[in-house]
Parts: C-alpha cells; sequence; structure tokens
C-alpha cells in the first residue's frame, strides 16, 4: 500500500445542483461537500434518479455546480482548459457510439489527440489495448462490435489517455452493466491494476453492490438527491446500506474482507423464523 | 479483383488525381466551338498580350473561346466541385450521419433564398449602391444565407435524438420548404427584371465562368483546406459523439463553429456564383468512405478531389449534349444523385434507426 | 497482406499512376481539325422571335446561322441551329456558329454570357423589347441597319405603317359605334387544378388587348400573377384569350372550360375562347398589325 499523500486530489465544497432528477423546488438541498485523495477508489451507489450521474459530471468538470465550487489538483474547475483538463482525467462512458464505422485503432489513438506532440501514440494504443484485452479488435471496425467489445475498446481508450500521467482521475459511469461475468471481473481488475501503477483515483458510478465493496475503498451513497452516507467500503457499510436501499442484507462469507451481501431471501427467512 | 483494389488502394491520392487530370485533358477538347494545336499555341500568346495589358488584340477565335471560357469554366467546375465535396464531408463530420449534405439540409436553399430577398429589394436600392459593390452583394447575401440555415440546423440538432437519419432528413426538408416558400414569394413580388435573375438561382449552371471566380474559389477553398487539416484529428473526434470528445480535450463549441463557418462559406459561395448545384455534396465524401474507409485524414482530400471530377463531367456534358444550346448542369447532378440518395438511405437505414 | 507486399503493391501503383499521368499530358494535343476564324460574309444569329421574323421579312435569311427556341416562325426558321432559351444562352454554342452579329432584346441573358459573347468578337445589337407599335418600327428599323437592308427596311415599315393606320381606324370605329360596353377579356398563361396565371398590366397580352380595343377584366396588378377561383367570378370576363400553344398543353378546350368558377362568368356560360398562335400574338413582329385585326375580329364575333 502506497503512503496516501495529503493534497486532495478533487474537492467539492458547498456544491449545490439539482441532483434530483424530478424536480424538487419546495425541498430545501443542502450543499455537498466531498474530498477525494490520489489513488483513491471510490464508489457511488444509490437507487435510480438518485442524481449518481449528475453528480459524477460535477466530478468530471462537464457541468458547473449552481453554487460553491469544484477544485481540481488545487486549481478551480473555470481554470481549466478543456484540452488541458483531458490530461489529468479521463471519462469511461457508458454507451458510445461511434458514428461512421471508424477503426479500434484510431479511436484508441483519438483519446491522445489533445497531445500537441506525440511521438510514441502507436506504441501506448497497442500496449492500452493490450492491457484492456482489445488488441485482437485494433483492425475492426466500430460498427461491427459488440456491446462487451465496446467496453473493452473504451476502457482501452482511457488507459491510452493517461497513460503517462501520474496522479490522474479516472471517472466511470455503470461500466459493467451489460457485461457478462468474466468480463467485468476482467475490466475491474484492469482498472485496478491500471490506476495503481500511476496512482490514478478512481471513481466509479455502480449498480451492484459486491463490485463496490470488493474493488472500492470508499462508497459515497445517494439518495433521492443528497448526500446518504459516505463511508469506507467494509462490513460495517452494509447495515447503512440495508437502510439505503430498503431492504434486509445479509452477508455471507467469513473473513472481514471477503464477504458477499445478498438481500435476504423469503427461503432463509421462512427457515429463520422457523 | 481483390489485387486491383489493394493496388487503388494504397494510393488512392494518386489515381483520383490522375483520373482528374485525365477528364480535364479530355474536357477541354471537346465543347461547342473545335480548337486546334494551333489554337492551344495561340492562346500562349494571347495570354502573354494580356498579361501586358494589350486586350484588343485577338489571334484567333478558338483561342479566345480557350482562354476566355473553357478554361476558365473547366478549372471553376473542378473547383466549385472540391468546395461542394468538401462542405458535404464537413456536414456529414459535423452531424454524424452519413446522409447530411448542403442541399439536403437546406443550406443551399437558404443561400438562394438570401440571394433572392436580395435580388427583389435591390431595386429599391438601386441607386444607393455602387454597381461594382452590387455585384459582390450577392455571394455576400448567399453567405449570409448559408450562415443563417447552419447555425439554425446546428441548435436544432441538440435536441434532435442523435444518430437520427430520419430526424436531421426532416429539418433538413423544413428547411428547404421554409426556404422554398420565401423564394417563391420573391418570385411574387418580383418584376420581370428581377424574375429573370431570380430564375436562375433554381438551377445550377456554370455560365459566365471567369478567371476572378476561378481566382477566388481556389483562394477560399485553399485557406479552407489548411485550416481545417491543422486539426482534422479533431474532425475524427467528433465522430465519438460530443461528450466523449470534449473529453479527450477537443473544444467541441469552437469546432463545430468553425465547420459551420466553412461550410456555410463554401456552400454559399458555390450557390451565389453557380445556381444550387445538388448532392455532389453528398455522393463524393460517401464514395470516398465506401472506397478508403472513414478516416477524415484521407476523406477530406478524396471527397475534394472526387467532387471536382464529378461536377467537371456533369458539366461537360450539360455544355455538349444539347449544342449548341445548354442544359443547367443542376440536372445532371440530380438526375444522378437522385437515385444514389435512395440507394443510400435504404444502406444506412439497416445499420442505424 | 504483410509489410512487403503491401509496399510492392504501394510502388506499383505509384509507378502506375504516374504512367497514367504522362499520358494525360500529351492528350490536349490531340485532334480536331481547323482553328475558327472570323468569316468575312455577315453571319448572324437571331434570339428572339419577332427579330427571326423581321430577319426573313427583309430577306435577309441566307445570313441567318442560328436562332432560340421562340423562333418557330416563319416554319423555316426552324431549320436553322437553335441555341435555346435565351434567357439561358450559352456563350460556347453561339459562338461556335461563328456569328458576325447576335440580334437580341433586353430579355436575352444571362449579362455574363452576352459579355462573353461581346468580347469574343461578334457584335451584339440590342433591340427593345416594349410592347408597344413604336418597339416595332424601332425592331424593324434597328434589324434593318445590321443587316445593312435599310431601303428594303424602310419600304416594309412603310407598308407596315399603313396597315396598322387601317386597323387602328377599323378599331376606333368599331368601338366608337358599338352601343355594348367594350368585351372584357380575360388572358390565361396557364392553370393547375388550384390556381389560373392571368396577365395584368404592363405585360403583352394587355398591350394587345388595348390595341384590340378590349379591356383586361383583371385589373390591379403587375405582370403575370395567379387567380383563385373567387377571383376569377369576381372579374366576370366575358371570353378568354390563350394561346394556341398554352392550349395544347393545357389539354384542349374542354380542360380550359373546365376551370373552377369558370362557369359563374359570362365567358363559361357562353364557352367563349379565343386562341390564337403565341408568336402572332404576343411577339410584337411584323405580324402584329394583323394580329390585332384578327383579335379584334374574334372578340367582337364572341
Amino acid at each position: 500500500m502506497l503512503p496516501k499523500p495529503s493534497a486532495a486530489l478533487l474537492q467539492l465544497n458547498g456544491v449545490y445542483s439539482n441532483f434530483d432528477s424530478v424536480c424538487r423546488a419546495s425541498q430545501a438541498s443542502e450543499p455537498f461537500n466531498l474530498r477525494l485523495l490520489p489513488c483513491e477508489r471510490l464508489a457511488i451507489l444509490g437507487p435510480s434518479g438518485a442524481g449518481k450521474t449528475t453528480l459524477l459530471r460535477l466530478m468530471s468538470l462537464d457541468s458547473s455546480p449552481t453554487k460553491g465550487e469544484v477544485i481540481f489538483k488545487g486549481r478551480a474547475g473555470q481554470r481549466w482548459s478543456i484540452a488541458e483538463l483531458s490530461h489529468h482525467r479521463a471519462v469511461m462512458p457508458q454507451n458510445c457510439q461511434v458514428a461512421f464505422g471508424l477503426e479500434v485503432k484510431l479511436v484508441i489513438a483519438l483519446a491522445r489527440v489533445a497531445r500537441t506532440s506525440d511521438p510514441l501514440v502507436s506504441e501506448i494504443v497497442l500496449h492500452a489495448a493490450r492491457l484492456a484485452r482489445a488488441d485482437h479488435l485494433l483492425a475492426r471496425r466500430c460498427d461491427t462490435l459488440s456491446g462487451g467489445e465496446y467496453a473493452r475498446v473504451h476502457l482501452a481508450r482511457v488507459f491510452a489517455q493517461l497513460w503517462d500521467v501520474r496522479e490522474g482521475l479516472i471517472l466511470v459511469d455503470e461500466p459493467l452493466a451489460a457485461l457478462d461475468l468474466a468480463l467485468q471481473e476482467h475490466i475491474l481488475q484492469a482498472l485496478d491494476a491500471f490506476a495503481t501503477e500511476r496512482q490514478h483515483a478512481i471513481v466509479a458510478v455502480l449498480h451492484d453492490v459486491n463490485h463496490a465493496l470488493r474493488a472500492f475503498d470508499r462508497l459515497l451513497l445517494m439518495k433521492e438527491g443528497r448526500l446518504f452516507a459516505d463511508l469506507a467500503s467494509n462490513r460495517q457499510a452494509v447495515p447503512v446500506l440495508e437502510s439505503l436501499y430498503g431492504l434486509a442484507l445479509e452477508c455471507l462469507g467469513t473473513a472481514d474482507n471477503d464477504f458477499v451481501v445478498s438481500p435476504v431471501s423469503k427461503r432463509s427467512l421462512m427457515a429463520c423464523v422457523r | 479483383m481483390s489485387r486491383l483494389g489493394a493496388v487503388l488502394r494504397a494510393q488512392p491520392n494518386w489515381w483520383l488525381g490522375a483520373s482528374l487530370m485525365l477528364a480535364l485533358a479530355l474536357a477541354v477538347q471537346v465543347g461547342a466551338v473545335p480548337v486546334s494545336i494551333a489554337d492551344w499555341f495561340a492562346m500562349l500568346k494571347l495570354v502573354e498580350w494580356s498579361a501586358l495589358g494589350d486586350l484588343t488584340q485577338t489571334p484567333s477565335a478558338g483561342s479566345h473561346v480557350l482562354f476566355h471560357l473553357r478554361l476558365p469554366r473547366l478549372l471553376l467546375s473542378v473547383l466549385v466541385g472540391a468546395s461542394l465535396g468538401l462542405s458535404g464531408a464537413l456536414t456529414q463530420s459535423l452531424f454524424r450521419n452519413p446522409l447530411a449534405e448542403p442541399g439536403l439540409l437546406g443550406v443551399s436553399a437558404g443561400a438562394a433564398c438570401a440571394a433572392a430577398l436580395t435580388i427583389v429589394m435591390l431595386g429599391d436600392l438601386a441607386a444607393v449602391i455602387h454597381p461594382q459593390a452590387r455585384a459582390w452583394l450577392l455571394p455576400l447575401a448567399a453567405f449570409i444565407g448559408a450562415l443563417v440555415v447552419c447555425f439554425s440546423l446546428e441548435s436544432m440538432a441538440r435536441w434532435i435524438a442523435p444518430g437520427s437519419v430520419a430526424a436531421l432528413l426532416l429539418t433538413g426538408i423544413a428547411m428547404n420548404a421554409l426556404a422554398g416558400a420565401v423564394i417563391g414569394l420573391c418570385t411574387y413580388l418580383a418584376d420581370d427584371e428581377q424574375l429573370r435573375s431570380l430564375s436562375f438561382w433554381t438551377l445550377g449552371s456554370l455560365a459566365g465562368a471567369q478567371w476572378l471566380w476561378v481566382g477566388l474559389f481556389a483562394g477560399v477553398l485553399a485557406t479552407g483546406y489548411y485550416r481545417l487539416t491543422r486539426s482534422i484529428q479533431t474532425l475524427n473526434a467528433l465522430a465519438l459523439g460530443e461528450a466523449a470528445a470534449r473529453h479527450i480535450g477537443v473544444d467541441v463549441h469552437a469546432l463545430r463553429k468553425q465547420i459551420i463557418v466553412w461550410v456555410a462559406l463554401l456552400a454559399g459561395l458555390a450557390v451565389a456564383f453557380c445556381g444550387m448545384i445538388s448532392f455532389v455534396g453528398l455522393i463524393a465524401p460517401h464514395l470516398v468512405r465506401l472506397w478508403v474507409g472513414p478516416d477524415q485524414r484521407q476523406v477530406l482530400p478524396l471527397a475534394m478531389l472526387l467532387g471536382g471530377l464529378l461536377l467537371l463531367v456533369a458539366d461537360t456534358l450539360a455544355r455538349t449534349v444539347a449544342v449548341p444550346a445548354e442544359i443547367p448542369v443542376g440536372i445532371f447532378t440530380a438526375l444522378v444523385g437522385g437515385p444514389f440518395f435512395f440507394l443510400l438511405v435504404r444502406q444506412v437505414r439497416g445499420r442505424t434507426t | 497482406m504483410s509489410h512487403t507486399q503491401f509496399q510492392s503493391a504501394e510502388q506499383r501503383s505509384r509507378r502506375l499512376a504516374l504512367g497514367y499521368l504522362a499520358c494525360c499530358a500529351a492528350l490536349p494535343f490531340s485532334m480536331f481539325p481547323s482553328s475558327v476564324q472570323a468569316a468575312a460574309t455577315k453571319r448572324v444569329v437571331s434570339v428572339g422571335g419577332a427579330l427571326t421574323e423581321i430577319v426573313f421579312m427583309l430577306e435577309a435569311g441566307n445570313a441567318l446561322v442560328g436562332v432560340d427556341s421562340t423562333s418557330i416562325y416563319p416554319s423555316k426558321a426552324t431549320a436553322f441551329p437553335n441555341v435555346g432559351y435565351a434567357r439561358q444562352l450559352s456563350a460556347e454554342g453561339v459562338l461556335s456558329l461563328r456569328p458576325s452579329h447576335v440580334l437580341v432584346t433586353e430579355e436575352a441573358g444571362p449579362p455574363a454570357v452576352l459579355r462573353q459573347i461581346a468580347a469574343a468578337g461578334a457584335r451584339i445589337t440590342t433591340l427593345p423589347a416594349n410592347h408597344r407599335y413604336v418597339g416595332l418600327r424601332q425592331r424593324v428599323l434597328g434589324v434593318g441597319r445590321v443587316l445593312e437592308r435599310s431601303d428594303t427596311a424602310q419600304v416594309m415599315l412603310e407598308q407596315l405603317d399603313a396597315t396598322w393606320e387601317q386597323v387602328r381606324q377599323q378599331v376606333a370605329a368599331q368601338t366608337t359605334h358599338s352601343l355594348a360596353r367594350p368585351v372584357r377579356v380575360l388572358f390565361v398563361l396557364a392553370h393547375s387544378p388550384a390556381q389560373v396565371l392571368v396577365a395584368g398590366a404592363f405585360t403583352a397580352a394587355q398591350a394587345m388587348l388595348s390595341y384590340a380595343g378590349a379591356f383586361n377584366a383583371v385589373q390591379g396588378f403587375k405582370g403575370y400573377k395567379p387567380l383563385t377561383p373567387e377571383g376569377l367570378i369576381a372579374a366576370q370576363p366575358d371570353c378568354l384569350l390563350v394561346t394556341e400553344q398554352g392550349l395544347q398543353a393545357a389539354g384542349g378546350l374542354e380542360a380550359i372550360l373546365q376551370l373552377p368558377g369558370l362557369d359563374q362568368t359570362p365567358a363559361g356560360r357562353s364557352q367563349a375562347v379565343v386562341a390564337m398562335d403565341a408568336l402572332r400574338l404576343l411577339g410584337f413582329g411584323p405580324r402584329m398589325p394583323e394580329a390585332v385585326l384578327a383579335l379584334h375580329q374574334a372578340l367582337q364575333a364572341v
């Protein structure tokens, strides 16, 4: 484990925004405060419509808050130029269709388009594709890819974008939706390895609680447009998760760091009662 | 066949450039007036005299036709075709849609509409404006009209379902209808004199080409090409979508504005000088993409070359098929482009919504 | 395809393209016969049906080398090469006939093409296209001057003047003696199911009607404008005037009589439709005086 530096990578101070997908103007929203350190792994969880994607967009500096400020690497959000920002933060989209069926090799290379001089781009593209296990797709056209292949291509793109940078920020929006189990595992591991080597922080919006508990150190729980809880990802988080989702959850597994959470099934409930 | 294909694909710029040269060489010989080698040599003398400022002497009628009529017209058709090809490729990149084209989307109609309004209102202002300025007023008006349509399309495209072919085409139909209605109104309000000028805008024609126009188009095209190729990878980045492009560092807003201005300039000028010529901007980039793939670094220059070739061939047919009369070139491009467009729609609808 | 194979394909391709290019360089010198030299005798291209008629009237038809699409009278005019529509001339097309003179009216165009023809050495004479008898005199004299037949032109002009005087008197006599109000006529240029295109003020049709002593049923606008069925009824024309070519294009007499609203007008009720050849009626050529007389008589017979 690398020692964590104390300067914050990303800070949200007193941020107000329209998190709730259903506009409830009458409800007074509370200001949002968040501090993200380099190398951190943060998972955002919550029911649908809780405002997770809005939060992610604020953190990636895609949108500005109505009040408050977002500070990235010590500089205010507005003072970052688009090109400079792309050198330090990458976003892996949920589903991104590439028009015109561009070649995969070109799509990955585009991740480095904002760099003025880039002599090593073809090598980086190759390595990034290999890491994301998309090297067999390099000569393919994008309009012939399946959902899983697309995910790997976008992962490779993120890798290529932050390949030669340290202490960057990677944001992912539900990357594992509609992917098979093996691919989900692979993507999480590849992301983790990549980020650890370069001390990038990862912020991910996830639906699967187990993925969050296993691969991420910190959980941010959103409910109805507000911050519900900000806590470490371990057994102590389970009761909070229960009240977040309004479900009874049981932990399966013995070790403190190696457990799986599952909603209590009717069968086991009946067994308990009996 | 695949070996031939590979050979052709290896150096597409060379092949297309060579074909264009061949077409030019053939086109310069056909026409209503026969020319011979003697006329070519006489033309050199003519050029020399013109350069010295002596415009009164003509070595031979054939050389006059060659230098003052045929050569400017050929070169203009290549340049206008290249402008249309380039603006078509840019429009498709901007809207992320292979069916986008300035003509289909109403940009050319908007330019013609602005020109029509200028012609009709110009009658009242004739006394105020200097005659020299009047000649440049129409191209300027056409450019502004094209610009207005482009910006409207761009803001509308934000809330049209992204990637939806049908929605974009419907917007284009609406734009064309609106521009057509305004042109119709101008036709109604116009008197005979103005009507003569107005009827020119609906069917394209390259008659009246002069060296001045050739120079103007060459300059605009060269400048546009140079400016756009400096950041050509960002054009590729647009294909990822607005959000993804912004994440990788492309200033999408500024890029879109730049593309719009150049599309409006190229399409607007083409309409201003040559009337409405449709489908070249649709066919050229699409054929090029079928040939070498969708990478803009190759598509842009090749679309220009192919557009120039297509319009050269169309114009040569237009001025030789019904000698000594002339058929408006827009008819030929529509005759070929219309069926091609149907094929294209069928092919594209198979892939997207 | 391996790297080396690709390389040689590239090289082969490049060599082929270079060879191709070299062939192209030689092509401009391939062959067409002699170059075009200015002819010594007069070669005249006439752009305008009326002008062509005047040329033939002055017995200078052998100087003619080309006509436009409206030159349909006399019938031998149609045998000459056709340079197309007067407003959409082709510079090279006209110049291929090696004209020494080009006769045009003010309606010919595009202006850039006319400039190109003039710059190539052909003399362009622009004659007025107004719809008055005075204009006809100017045209006859102008054409005569260009063809160097001013004497013949003068003789023809005197004949025309005499005929014209006769016609004017006849028309005037008829209209002053007639007790009934002058005939209300509507000139229909073209029609579609929804509306008809009719002639208002400052048109050739209006001029002919006033010369023939008739009254335009529609007033208050200039040029050719569409008229709705209600407008047609309000106009209450006694008679419709069409060109023969327009009548054919519309589908014959029955089609014209089907115009919506026509049956509510005197013209529709009495099925009064007069058709005349387009060039004769609206050309304002040498046949104008007798055309006016024919029109007048036809309208009176209605």
